[in-house]
């Protein structure tokens, strides 16, 4: 059995691979479906707003109007300012969307037997590195932004750097925050990355595996696939929430002072 | 399960690094930051307003929708208050009507009781009037039949018709014979 197994010649990469190139620039496997990803999310998104818009609803337009009004509902549990709320609200959703969609293509039939010059065409998104890093940058530097917004620079830059001679714990404090900005975005963009890759790598070993049979099996892990990248999506759109919230938030003289920043409400309005 | 681990190996960051082995490629990097930013304030633009839009006048749909009912609901409350106020006044109102009536009832019983026992005493002493003209009509009337009876006894007996002079004649001889 192991012998059988070692003989299997998977095709498994962590980086996305190469189709093509156009002016220098690689375009991947994970490109080309991210851009199949990105059409279907604003195609499905933009076709319901349009049917809102013109008061014609049909049982998908519900459905998507649903889920959004949860997400809605989510952004204003998480961030109990309505304004910034307002604000952080297209970003966070469209993140949602967006990882959902990508996510829920790998299990796209095809995934690693659709090949290009010996390259897989499909590959999510998700399972690319630059795009879970370049969202992860995005939600960070979004926070940070709101946290000059409602903190000013010199607030938000007081959370990190403190003089350590007249606050020696919050000087150490303000270097774990640094740290931990840095740890919350990677976490976040390999996190997401993790899930999708072994997701992909799962299915193409279960289908290698199971044989004749992976017509049978594979339809369980594909849903269990569906499954995970529904909580993926919710976890990356939460989490840009949560940043954003925590980063707006002042930390007072108090250790136990976790309050609003005072100046949120006037720097918001 | 060897060349699964040569594929990996073949990853690794003999080519270029850390990054290059994950496939980190910052021009994808930055392209993608575009992108997806490019993808935010399309959806921003076009296409949540109207899903908010939508999900603002169903929220301001449900609220008002809760306000009317909570005021329904006040107003019934109140109504409900009112309509036992009102009853309570009514039965109050019902009972002085009933007590008024009976007492009006009474009293006009007791005065129509009073007038017709008058009637009545009157009718009896009309009644005893007739009765008594009658009998003093009756009592003179036989009277002068009786007289009447008399004088054609006496008429009879004398064998002269009586009449006042000889009425008088006889008295006066009688009167004589008697001296």
């Amino acid at each position: 059995m192991i012998n059988q197994l070692a003989a299997i010649d998977l095709h498994i990469s962590i980086a996305s691979e190469t189709l093509f190139t156009i002016y220098g620039i690689a375009i991947t496997n994970a490109v080309v479906t991210g851009l199949l990803g990105l059409v279907i999310a604003f195609g499905i998104l933009w076709y319901a707003a349009s049917k809102v818009r013109r008061g014609k609803y049909n049982r998908f337009v519900g459905l998507v109007q649903w889920v959004f009004e949860g997400l809605l509902k989510s952004v204003y549990d998480i961030i109990p300012d309505k304004k910034l709320a307002k604000k952080i609200a297209p970003l966070a959703i469209t993140i949602f969307f967006f990882v959902l969609i990508n996510y829920w293509l790998s299990i796209l039939p095809g995934l690693d037997s659709i090949v290009y010059h010996g390259i897989p065409v499909i590959r999510s998104l998700a399972a690319d590195l630059n795009f879970t890093l370049a969202i992860a940058i995005i939600t960070m530097v979004t926070a940070q932004i709101y946290a000059i917004k409602y903190l000013t620079a010199l607030g938000n830059a007081h959370r990190y750097f403190r003089n350590p001679i007249k606050d020696p714990i919050g000087s150490f404090e303000g270097i774990l925050e640094l740290v931990g900005e840095v740890s919350r975005g990677s976490a976040l963009a390999l996190r997401l990355f993790g899930n999708a890759f072994a997701g992909e790598v799962l299915l193409i070993v279960i289908a290698v595996l199971t044989s004749y049979f992976s017509s049978v099996v594979l339809p369980f892990f594909m849903a269990f696939e569906l499954f995970i990248g529904l909580i993926q999506a919710y976890v990356f759109f939460a989490l840009t929430l949560i940043f954003t919230s925590l980063a707006v938030t002042s930390h007072g003289d108090s250790p136990t002072d976790h309050s609003p920043a005072p100046k949120a409400q006037s720097a918001g309005s | 399960m060897v060349p699964i681990i040569s594929n990996f190996a073949t990853s690794t960051p003999d080519q270029g690094g850390l990054f290059a082995a994950l496939g980190i490629d910052w021009k994808m990097l930055i392209l993608q930051i575009v992108a997806f930013l490019l993808l935010v304030w399309l959806m921003g633009k076009f296409v949540y307003p109207w899903l908010m839009k939508s999900v603002d006048e169903r929220q301001a749909g449900i609220e008002a929708a809760i306000k009317a009912a909570n005021e329904a609901k006040a107003t019934a409350l109140h109504t409900e208050a009112q309509v036992e106020k009102l009853l309570a006044k009514a039965r109050l109102d019902a009972s002085d009507i009933v007590a008024t009536a009976k007492l009006e009832s009474a009293a006009a019983l007791t005065a129509s009781e009073e007038k017709a026992r008058k009637r009545s005493d009157q009718i009896i002493a009309d009644a005893q009037a007739e009765i008594n003209k009658e009998v003093i009509a009756a009592k003179s009337a036989l009277h002068n039949e009786t007289i009447d009876l008399i004088a054609l006894a006496t008429e009879k007996v004398v064998g002269k018709t009586i009449s006042a002079k000889l009425d008088n004649e006889l008295i006066t001889d009688t009167l004589k014979a008697i001296k």
